[in-house]
């Protein structure tokens, strides 16, 4: 089964997933129209700082199996989708008690005024799985936004399978004199090491 | 442990986003009172975009925008087929430009003032400095004899708007270079050729489908950055020395203790002196101060922010109030009755603060419009008339003064300023002679310009003060402008008696002119200063800048000027370390050519060292490093570790 596999070595904090991901969830679903509706579309990944310059994780729903959030719900109003093992809400159950976002392992239910009419309240938002767009063949919208490779829309199985092949081959360069292939790009590295050196010299400012 | 919790500080809270008391008091008080700050708006910012960050995204066209992906997996051509060192180079380029213009466009101002000054057109502004223009008239080939001021400024004037247009083929003022360096500049095409053109011509070769070679681009970014240096920048320190007075050291106080609590207090912010001088003026106006107790106060206060404060400071001695990231502060002060900004580096946010209070922000320019400010257009031929109403709103704004809300949160720390070029050679006999025998037999090691900003990623001040404090510990006189100056001045860095805190060849050379071991040389576009003291070394040795024990260094720069600044620098052959990284580590060719080839092209180069510590030992040993090539006394470069000073062996040449 697909799902967003998250790589956080490649993230680097563009912001383009969350972008994607509040106009994919707009009623217009259109970059320009998205950017004047009422309420504000939102957002359903969250991208926050790391705690080094330079790095940063795109945090979502998970779509849990079990998940607490659906075993919580007093309503019954989160519910599986089988066909594509998403974990959805249904808008006109949920009466925005928070019980799900009190046990959500990743903290990434939120409460908003959402575009459609007939709801005409705040309730519960997270990641939807971009059901539409799976439900017609395409990738979720930050996957598709997504330009180095943090976000993929994959089987965990694959990408473990081409880690596991990473692994093996540092562990027989570690043996040999095969350098082992870096796991950041050497542009990347040299950028997230002046983050490092600024937090190591105690001088970080902003957030972190 | 580390540096920053050695000196005493701790690494959590508003400690660890600025070092100075006012500031944190300020800081404090703004948490307090929910009164967003820089820092608040940098947490927001975070994470700050990748791309952006590794200057990988370009939007020069409509075709895009584009960006590469830094893991080398998806894209990484731009639809137009630029590559990673191709966008890193044009994004750099345009920066320069930006910054390069920024500084020229000051410098033009200065001009058009200067010359409407000439023809007698303006009022509140006189030639002050007679000797320097018939010395600046003789530089340029104009005969100044005895003929009459005006007339000699005007063809001064005149001649230096040339250097603004296209028509040459180098800057008056590169004559200044020594020869080895103008000889390079020649052969590498870097000799900038107009102030205007070379930043033009970089927006050219940026556009999509002209410069496709990244180092070409690059090259033509030094270039236009000389364009600044040694042109436009010049042109502002210079001509500004000539209508308002060479600086000469002079005492002075710093930080928001400056602020008193029963005077109508005026902050001036920007860069450009030529409205602050009449301001200046019109504070002193009899009626105006009568006025002023006529409402109770006891006067008008003035007080200095960032480089406007550096130009008033240097040579009238008006006291500073603090930089960069002191000016949202300044007015939680509740002290304050008007900002009177200009140009650069103008938070768009200082107008929000003033509502939470009775501050008035008063615009000056009619380029650097602010909403919420009240604008009152600055104009040359009304020049002293302007300064007065100015000082009326202030005086008007006193009346609405909450004293309860007054918090000035510390006492001035004095400071000495007013190190121009010629201030200098003036304290030591009138020739670089004994600066040059002082260097050469290790009294002092070597000079080294800390310059720039504030960046709210930084811890405020530190980096400057801390680099700058090792530098001096090890003999190296410290030339300080801009931000860094007053960051150097709070920390009481900046008084004859700050020679204690210097190694004991600096300490001695200090006391006995009388001088700080720490020299204000003025505002950023005063850092020409530091290029004319070097090209002076360098003539009087015989040598090229290059070759000299000197170094540039900008801990906590933020803006495209100090871009502009860095590359002149580096293209006069002065290596430089940066304390914040730039937007190039998207390419490796970019920084590799940056960091280390340019040596072999300029000699010189570009560091990247956020922790001063690391940077002092960089800088040291890259000094010992000249010195052996002058054949100097040295010390073994790699004997100089971080972060104690160990007592490093003395090898002699």
């Amino acid at each position: 089964m697909k799902t967003i596999v998250v790589d956080p070595e490649r993230c680097i904090g563009c912001l383009q997933c969350e972008f994607a991901c509040a106009v994919e969830h707009s009623t217009m679903r259109d970059v320009l129209l998205a950017l004047v509706e009422q309420p504000p579309p939102r957002r359903r990944v969250h991208v926050e700082a790391g705690p080094r310059a330079g790095t940063s994780f795109p945090n979502k729903c998970r779509h849990c199996d079990p998940a607490p959030c659906q075993l919580v719900c007093p309503t019954g109003a989160i519910h599986r989708e089988r066909d594509h093992d998403a974990v959805l809400i249904d808008l006109m159950r949920c009466i925005a008690c928070a019980m799900c976002a009190m046990v959500c392992p990743f903290d990434v239910v939120g409460y908003h005024a959402v575009g459609d009419r007939s709801v005409g309240r705040t309730v519960a938002i997270k990641c939807d799985a971009c059901i539409d767009r799976l439900r017609a063949g395409e990738a979720p919208a930050c996957a598709e936004a997504c330009k180095t490779g943090a976000l993929t829309f994959a089987d965990p199985n694959d990408v473990a399978v081409a880690g596991r092949r990473r692994v093996t081959a540092a562990v027989l360069a570690a043996t040999t004199t095969e350098p082992p292939t870096p796991v950041a790009a050497e542009t990347v590295g040299a950028w997230r090491a002046i983050g490092e050196a600024t937090a190591a010299a105690g001088l970080s400012g902003g957030a972190r | 442990m580390t540096a920053f919790e050695r000196n005493g500080h701790s690494k959590d809270g508003i400690a660890r986003l600025t070092m100075p008391e006012d500031a944190q008091q300020m800081l404090g008080l703004a948490r307090s009172a929910g009164i967003e700050t820089v820092w608040d708006r940098l947490a927001a910012q975070e994470p700050q975009c990748g791309y952006c960050s590794l200057g990988l995204s370009c939007r020069n066209c409509a075709m895009g925008p584009c960006r590469i992906d830094p893991f080398g997996q998806a894209p990484q051509k731009g639809v137009c087929g630029a590559g990673a060192d191709l966008i890193v180079a044009r994004n750099l380029g345009r920066a320069i430009a930006a910054g390069s213009s920024s500084h020229s466009d000051h410098g033009r101002d200065i001009l058009e003032v200067f010359l409407a000054t000439a023809k007698g057109e303006t009022t509140g502004y006189r030639i002050t400095d007679e000797a320097k223009l018939r010395r600046l008239a003789e530089e340029w080939g104009i005969q100044a004899g005895d003929r009459p001021v005006e007339e000699v400024a005007r063809e001064l004037a005149e001649a230096m708007f040339e250097d603004y247009g296209s028509a040459k083929t180098e800057l008056g003022f590169v004559e200044r270079a020594p020869d080895a360096r103008r000889a390079l500049w020649e052969r590498l095409a870097l000799t900038p050729r107009g102030i205007d053109r070379e930043p033009v011509e970089m927006l050219h070769r940026t556009h999509m489908g002209v410069d496709s070679d990244y180092a070409n681009v690059l090259l033509h970014g030094l270039r236009t950055s000389l364009a600044d240096g040694w042109g436009g920048s010049m042109i502002a320190t210079e001509l500004s020395d000539v209508m308002f007075g060479t600086p000469s050291p002079r005492m002075s106080t710093v930080n928001l203790g400056t602020l008193k609590a029963d005077y109508v207090n005026v902050a001036l912010h920007g860069h450009n002196p030529l409205l602050s001088d009449v301001v200046v003026q019109a504070a002193a106006d009899p009626e105006l101060v009568a006025l002023a107790k006529e409402r109770g106060a006891a006067g008008i206060n003035l007080v200095g922010l960032c480089c406007t404060g550096s130009e008033l400071l240097m040579r009238k001695g008006v006291p500073m109030a603090g930089n960069h990231l002191i000016q949202e502060l300044v007015i939680m002060t509740g002290a304050l009755e008007a900002m009177v900004v200009d140009y650069q580096c103008i938070m768009p946010s200082v107008t929000d603060v003033a509502k939470c209070f009775h501050t008035r922000v008063i615009s000056t320019f009619d380029k650097a419009k602010l909403p919420g400010a009240i604008h009152m257009p600055f104009d040359p031929h009304h020049g002293l008339e302007i300064g007065k109403a100015i000082i009326r709103q202030a005086i008007d704004a006193y009346s609405n003064r909450n004293p309860d809300r007054v918090r000035i949160p510390v006492e001035p720390v004095p400071m000495m300023s007013g190190f121009s070029v010629e201030a200098i050679l003036g304290a030591i006999g009138g020739t670089p002679a004994p600066l040059v025998q002082a260097i050469a037999d290790g009294t002092i090691r070597g000079a080294v310009g800390v310059v720039g900003c504030n960046n709210p990623k930084i811890t405020q001040d530190y980096a400057h003060v801390m680099l700058t404090r090792r530098l001096i510990e090890n003999d190296i006189l410290v030339l300080v402008t801009g931000c860094a100056a007053v960051a150097n001045g709070k920390a009481g860095q900046m008084v004859p008696a700050a020679a204690e805190l210097a190694g004991p060849g600096l300490r001695a050379l200090c006391t006995s002119l009388g001088i700080p071991p720490v020299l204000h040389m003025g505002s950023c576009v005063d850092n020409t200063r530091i290029l004319v003291l070097a090209a002076a070394l360098a003539k009087h040795l015989g040598v090229d800048i290059s070759q000299l024990p000197l170094a540039g260094a900008a801990p906590e720069w933020y803006s495209e000027k100090a871009v502009a600044i860095g590359a002149y620098v580096v293209a006069s052959g002065i290596t430089t370390v940066l304390g914040v990284q730039p937007p190039i580590f998207g390419s490796r060719n970019v920084v590799n050519l940056l960091a280390d080839g340019l040596d072999g092209v300029v000699g010189a180069k570009f560091a990247v060292e956020p922790d001063p510590e690391k940077a002092a030992v960089l800088i040291r040993r890259h000094i010992e490093t000249k010195r052996r090539g002058l054949g100097l006394p040295y010390i073994e470069p790699d004997s100089i570790v971080a972060p104690t000073p160990a007592v490093p062996a003395t090898v002699g040449a």
